[in-house]
């Protein structure tokens, strides 16, 4: 197709060219082109078929509100070819084709609509029973758009940013530039975000005069200058507003361009003020054969000519409802298009100039009438045009139809930042009332359609904006009110909302194929409201996000019911307003995990990395995951535990031990002083949901560590529990701040006594004492006895940043003693045999302090009112039937019965919590949580395992620890 | 297809001033109660008082997914008897429910958490539900487009595959169960709020709605997400329920990629492609409770990161619609089904939480035999309310979970 020349408007270049490929043929097209345009350049006119009857579909608006025109482009399924740019090498494929898009083997499903009433699949495919399976594969097949290959491995750079503004404008047209200025000019930072490649809207493909002498699209060219050099004013391009949520933020994606660093960037923008400026679609004309190819609205018709040099037919036909359609003939006419005839539904308010206009170029304009049938069988060659109440006809022979209602403001910011939208009767609009806080609106949106009333309309929104963002605007602000109100306000709406049709191929929704009949049949068999009807015919449910039918089909709804006032309320609108892909939410996608000061000392040395949580954690350090070295190691000489994730707190303060009291079972005023204290936190259900240790290293200021899991809860689960008392306490969560080295077993000592001149013999440190002292006399470690593995061992806390320092001087110093690593699960292993419960491994949400064997911790004297879970702890102490936590051994020892394995009897009466062989007893061993009938000593358990074909395993209930049950091995 | 389209639950009845039995709320849980209270038990005259429309709740907001392959003994019986009924329900109901058997991979990322999956699926071979423990590469070749390498943050260690679990059309089923509900003379009441409920010597009287007052000697508070607030506000009743925002969202249609409903607890995230080829996808609630229904940025940019990882193909398809609904949670993630003792004729079902889709039809068949007789069964015993007081957990979640306020 030759493309028009010299048009100012135009946003192509035709200098420079780009090749592509559509269906295999190599075309061309021009930079600046959308997919669409250069299509259409190459005489594509066909772009897809239709969902359920495969009807021929091909450009209608150019702003992507129905998936016709979506291809798979690059391998990437439905790509918006209206929206998306031209780049060199591009390869298009056609979607939802059987054969090509003008020969579509299954075109003849349009014929069996009526097979395929409203809802038809609820109704259908199960009877009997056994089709229905093969039913669902053929409906999983016919439905969905594109495909995308299992390996398919997304192309390019994601990003993301997250700026701040005082004033974020949506909608970078007239009234949206006009509001960014003028809230510029009072001084304050604001973000115009458009969705289109360039600033202008509604203006800048048009040559109508302003007023002034000058072009809409000349003056959108200079007004679009002055934005983009305004300092204070940050324009976003190509940027789509994809959500509005609490508070005035507002995401938003971005396209890259040539020498951009992203195919897209996500945008979550904090502004205090945002002015909604996003403009109008048009409201689809209901008729018959509305969608057929070569259909288009004005917009469409008139963007493809002056922005991509596209005459877009050679004989056309309008039928709309509103005076840009007026314009457009007018226009479209002086670029060389036969207009055969002009048809507005309106009986009265056009603009004499317009009208002054077809006349002049010898138009033949029709007053009241509207399309009622588009004919062809793949693209338009003919129509029907027909007084509002069908009685008079006539025929027109025509390449181009276009068609339109009128207008559709664009309220999903609106709706999304919970404005309650109201039938507008002069405009026919759906539009709030009544603003959420600190949203302003602005422009066309508001039913304006004069160029200065849009603009004024806009510089107002800015100036309310600025008075939001605390601006004393007074002056100015009554100047702007002053200046809308003396130009022409609001147009009046087309009010019509179906040509007189039978609907059977009158198509409300085009991406689901929805025809007013099926909304008919829908709201004949009780779907009243909008919302039923949209999910029982799926209209609006597309990839369109109901740009096609979120108008028309509320008002329908109305005029079913016979309700003048269009209570019926449009759909919810959702956020993302446009499709956005996955990779561009997920942006750069930084895994955010924490490492211990010693993480890569450990992976060089073998340590098998786990992610545990927010963790990474060294598991194993052979490939022997029974982990049978670094046991036997740690129980012969000595090895060496990262422990690092332990939370780890100070809390200190007049009221630092009554917060202790409060959160502790145990009785906390009676830690002595150079000691550790073994303690645990509750639950008010009395469920035990911590476990650690507590030092008091002076008066009123207490170190203590949780469990790696409960770090991040500890601080807010104190807080929580004293917010009424006013106690005077502070609270530091210490857990990066410090690393800990758990340096266990028998040699211990020996390799502790070579690095430092600190006395550590049991005498002077014994068993849970508690010691500060230095290392190589530069490094201070706070040093607790514990038993955990149920070794002599020493855990060594100390200031992150010498965590690596000391881990090389210990496994220095340890060599001459066999000093090894040691993981996590040798960790599990080595306490499992000690029956030192893990939270999470031998406790669950359910089970109290007694029942997993600890409620000698809690200390019944402490007041109730003082202890979270003392209520319950009393309660539940000699309740019946609760779990018990037991130890077990094997009548088989051959066999370990796997972690999770169910204890059963005609019923399931508890689990295996953790069983591993033991190298240490030479036998496995295990701990479950059982119905407390089963937790005698002497107890016979039948395990059932997952896969065990009802073969039971059999244990016996036996004393815990397993493993030196005197504890000599720690006080030595 | 000329002919007028029959209307599916019949004609609209007047408000009648009295009914034996009244349930509040239009949803899954409701209509499936009413349904059965009238096709078995011979109470007919019956009225399903919903505020807005059927199924506005959390019945046409959940992601339709179905298995029974819960934690509990007391769970899974419930669970795996709903899932043998919608093949029932929908030859009973003439109504397609599009039951998709595609079957549950509820994935791994840990040696730990492949333990603690053991103790699901020998629970459900137990109780003779198929759900096996898989490894990687099993799930590599279920779902094809599932990320098995070691280098993503979570890496999969494995799954738990549970076959007989699959997705079905939310909507089909409350269409489906209010037309089989007005067959056997039930009175569906769209638009209709419940105001209050009338009490006389400890006995259910009345309900007032705003169109007028019902008199009746049963109610059954079926409310989902306001359930816990009507039973305070009405009846003085406390219920530990917590109520926080659910949120989820669906891709553009594609053709058939993920044959299989995957899921993961450690990325909180699942995604299961429905019949209209849409990937729907979500996860965990809201930290804090609230009773919006309002989505958040934070959420949807979580589940993209996520999919990205476990699903990376993903990444080239488009998010389109995303919303939120509410989630009524006890502390226990399991749900309160009790009755007839605090007041009598008072029965409640609530404390659905995210998971009332899955057995709502099982439910309301056993609701229907304890509202008609008075007596709880068998089934529905452990779900009763007291075991907050008796401070007996039921283990539904083995992990501690915060959402109250005191965290």
């Amino acid at each position: 197709m030759k493309r028009l020349e010299n048009l100012p408007t135009l946003r192509i270049h035709p200098e420079k060219t780009l090749r592509f490929e559509y269906r295999k043929k190599k075309l061309k097209g021009l930079s600046g082109d959308t997919l669409a345009s250069a299509l259409y350049a190459n005489g594509i006119r066909i772009f897809s078929r239709s969902l359920k009857y495969h009807r021929p579909r091909g450009l209608y608006s150019l702003d992507g509100e129905s998936s016709n025109t979506c291809m798979q482009v690059n391998g990437i399924p439905n790509v918006c070819t209206e929206t998306t740019l031209l780049a060199d090498g591009m390869q298009l494929e056609p979607q939802n084709i059987s054969g090509s898009p003008e020969w579509d083997m299954k075109g003849f499903m349009d014929n069996l609509d009526w097979a395929m009433p409203a809802g038809f699949y609820y109704r259908s495919m199960h009877k009997p029973a056994r089709i229905w399976p093969i039913a669902l594969k053929q409906v999983r097949k016919a439905a969905g758009l594109g495909k995308i290959s299992p390996d398919f491995q997304m192309p390019g750079r994601y990003d993301e940013i997250y700026p701040t503004a005082d004033v974020c404008v949506i909608g970078g047209g007239p009234a949206g530039m006009s509001a960014a200025l003028a809230a510029a000019e009072q001084g304050l930072r604001v973000i115009l975000l458009e969705i289109r490649p360039w600033l202008g809207g509604f203006f800048d493909y048009r040559t109508a005069d302003n007023g002034n002498g000058t072009s809409l699209a000349q003056s959108a060219r200079q007004m679009a200058q002055q934005v983009e050099q305004n300092a204070s004013v940050r324009v976003f391009t190509h940027t789509t507003v994809v959500g509005v949520y609490n508070n005035n933020l507002v995401t938003a994606f971005q396209k890259g361009r040539d020498g951009d660093s992203f195919e897209e960037r996500y945008l979550e923008i904090r502004a205090t003020s945002v002015v909604v400026a996003s403009g109008c679609i048009e409201r689809p004309l209901l008729f018959d054969n509305n969608e057929r190819p070569g259909v288009m609205q004005i917009g469409c018709a008139q963007r493809l000519a002056h922005t991509y040099g596209l005459l877009p037919g050679k004989q056309a036909v309008f039928s709309i409802g509103h005076d840009l359609g007026l314009e457009a003939a007018v226009d479209l006419s002086d670029l060389g298009l036969a207009v055969a005839c002009v048809a507005d539904i309106r009986e009265d308010g056009q603009d004499p100039v317009l009208l002054a206009a077809l006349k002049e170029r010898d138009i033949p304009f029709l007053r009241g009438w509207v399309a009622t049938r588009a004919q062809g069988s793949k693209t338009l060659n003919k129509v029907t045009l027909a007084t509002k109440t069908g009685t008079l006809t006539k025929e027109f022979a025509c390449d181009l139809l276009v068609a339109s209602a009128g207008m559709t403001p664009l309220t999903g910011p609106l709706s999304l930042a919970q404005a309650k939208l109201a039938y507008e009767p002069y405009t026919g609009f759906f539009i709030p009332k009544q603003l959420p806080d600190k949203v302003q609106v602005a422009g066309r949106m508001l039913g304006l359609n004069s160029p200065a009333s849009i603009e004024a309309s806009g510089q107002l929104a800015g100036v309310i904006a600025a008075a939001d963002c605390g601006k004393s605007v007074e002056g100015r602000l009554q100047e702007a009110r002053a200046q809308l109100n003396q130009l022409p306000g609001p147009d009046q709406g087309c009010k019509l909302v179906t040509a007189p049709v039978q609907g059977r191929k009158t198509f409300i929704c085009f991406d689901e194929d929805t025809t007013i009949k099926n909304v008919k049949q829908a709201l004949e068999m009780g779907f009243d409201a909008t919302e039923l009807i949209k999910r029982f015919t799926a209209a609006g449910t597309g990839p369109g996000q109901a740009g096609i039918p979120g108008h028309n089909l509320p008002l329908f709804v109305a005029q079913y019911h016979g309700d003048t006032q269009a209570t019926a309320m449009p759909t919810t609108m959702r956020a993302p307003l446009v499709g956005t892909f996955i990779a561009t939410y997920a942006g750069s996608n930084h895994d955010m995990c924490k490492r211990t000061p010693v993480h890569e000392s450990q992976k060089n040395a073998g340590g098998i990395i786990r992610r545990i949580g927010v963790w990474e954690r060294a598991r194993y350090f052979s490939e022997d995951l029974s982990c049978r070295e670094e046991i036997e190691n740690v129980r012969q000489n000595v090895g060496l535990l990262d422990a690092s994730t332990l939370g780890k707190f100070r809390l200190w303060g007049p009221d630092a031990l009554k917060a202790l009291q409060r959160v502790y079972v145990s009785d906390m005023s009676k830690i002595a002083d150079g000691k550790v204290r073994y303690s645990a936190m509750c639950n008010d259900d009395g469920c035990i949901i911590d476990d650690g240790v507590v030092v008091k290293k002076a008066e009123n200021d207490y170190y203590f560590t949780t469990s790696t899991a409960r770090a991040g809860a500890t601080v807010e689960w104190l807080r929580y529990h004293t917010r009424y008392d006013g106690w005077r306490f502070h609270m530091v969560n210490l857990t990066d701040a410090f690393g800990v080295i758990n340096m266990a077993g028998p040699n211990a000592r020996k390799v502790l006594g070579k690095v430092t001149d600190a006395d550590v013999s049991d005498a002077a440190f014994p068993y849970a004492g508690y010691r500060e002292f230095m290392i190589q006399d530069t490094i201070p470690v706070r040093s607790m006895r514990l038993g955990f593995v149920g070794e002599l061992s020493f855990e060594l806390h100390v200031p992150s940043s010498y965590m690596q320092t000391l881990w090389d001087i210990l496994l220095d110093a340890g060599k001459a003693f066999g000093i090894r690593h040691f993981g996590l699960e040798a960790q599990n292993v080595l306490r499992m045999e000690k029956a030192h419960l893990i939270i999470g491994s031998e406790s669950e949400q359910r089970t109290t302090l007694h029942d997993v064997g600890l409620g000698f911790l809690w200390d019944r004297n402490k007041s109730d009112a003082k202890t979270v879970g003392a209520v319950a702890l009393k309660q539940t102490e000699n309740q019946e039937d609760r779990l018990k936590l037991v130890g077990f051994k094997m009548e088989d020892p051959s066999r370990t019965p796997k972690d999770g394995s169910l204890i059963v009897d005609s019923r399931i009466r508890g689990h295996v919590c953790i069983a591993r062989h033991s190298f240490t007893l030479k036998e496995p061993v295990g701990l479950a949580l059982v119905d407390a009938p089963l937790a005698a000593e002497g107890t016979r358990l039948q395990i059932y395992e997952d896969e065990c074909n009802g073969q039971h395993l059999h244990a016996t209930v036996v004393p815990t620890p397993f493993y030196d049950p005197e504890g000599k091995q720690l006080k030595m | 297809m000329l002919r007028k389209s029959k209307r599916l639950w019949g004609d609209q009845a007047a408000l009648k001033s009295s009914y034996d039995a009244v349930i509040i709320g239009g949803g899954l849980h409701g209509l499936a109660a009413a349904y059965f209270l009238a096709r078995d038990h011979g109470i007919k005259n019956v009225a399903v008082i919903e505020k807005r429309f059927l199924g506005f709740g959390g019945s046409g907001r959940n992601t339709a997914i179905v298995r029974a392959n819960q934690r509990t003994q007391q769970n899974v019986p419930l669970y795996k008897e709903a899932l043998e009924l919608w093949p029932i329900l929908t030859k009973e109901l003439d109504y397609n429910l599009m039951f998709f058997n595609c079957g549950n991979l509820n994935l791994m990322h840990s040696e730990a958490a492949m333990n603690t999956a053991r103790m699901n699926v020998a629970t459900a071979q137990f109780h003779g539900v198929e759900s096996h423990l898989i490894d990687a590469k099993q799930c590599k070749e279920l779902v094809p487009a599932l990320n098995i390498s070691k280098d993503i943050t979570y890496p999969i260690f494995g799954a738990m595959y549970h076959p007989p679990g699959g997705i079905l059309r939310h909507d089909a089923i409350v269409w489906g169960l209010a037309k089989g509900a007005a067959k056997h003379g039930v009175h569906l009441h769209q638009q209709t709020e419940v105001t209050g409920i009338g009490v006389e010597n400890g006995k259910i009287v009345s309900v007032e709605t705003d169109k007028g007052r019902i008199k009746t000697p049963r109610v059954l508070n079926a409310a989902g997400g306001y359930s816990a607030a009507l039973s305070y506000q009405m009846l003085g009743i406390k219920l530990p329920i917590s109520v926080l925002t659910i949120q989820a969202m669906v891709t553009q249609p594609l053709k058939p990629i993920l044959d299989h409903v995957v899921s993961s607890g450690t990325y909180h995230a699942y995604a299961n492609q429905t019949l209209k080829g849409e990937i729907a996808t979500g996860a965990h609630m809201d930290a804090w409770p609230n009773y919006t229904t309002q989505t958040t940025a934070y959420y949807i940019k979580h589940q993209a990161e996520a999919l990205s990882e476990m699903l990376p193909c993903l990444r080239g398809v488009k998010f389109m619609r995303h919303w939120g609904g509410l989630a009524d949670m006890t502390p226990d993630m399991a749900p309160i089904m009790d009755g007839n003792n605090l007041i009598e004729g008072y029965y409640m079902d609530c404390g659905w939480g995210y998971f009332g889709f899955k057995s709502c039809a099982a439910t309301g068949k056993y609701m229907a035999q304890f509202i008609s007789s008075g007596n709880c069964p068998e089934m529905l015993k452990p779900f009763n309310l007291s075991r907050f007081e008796q401070n007996r957990l039921m283990g539904e979640t083995a992990a501690l979970v915060n959402y109250t306020p005191d965290n």
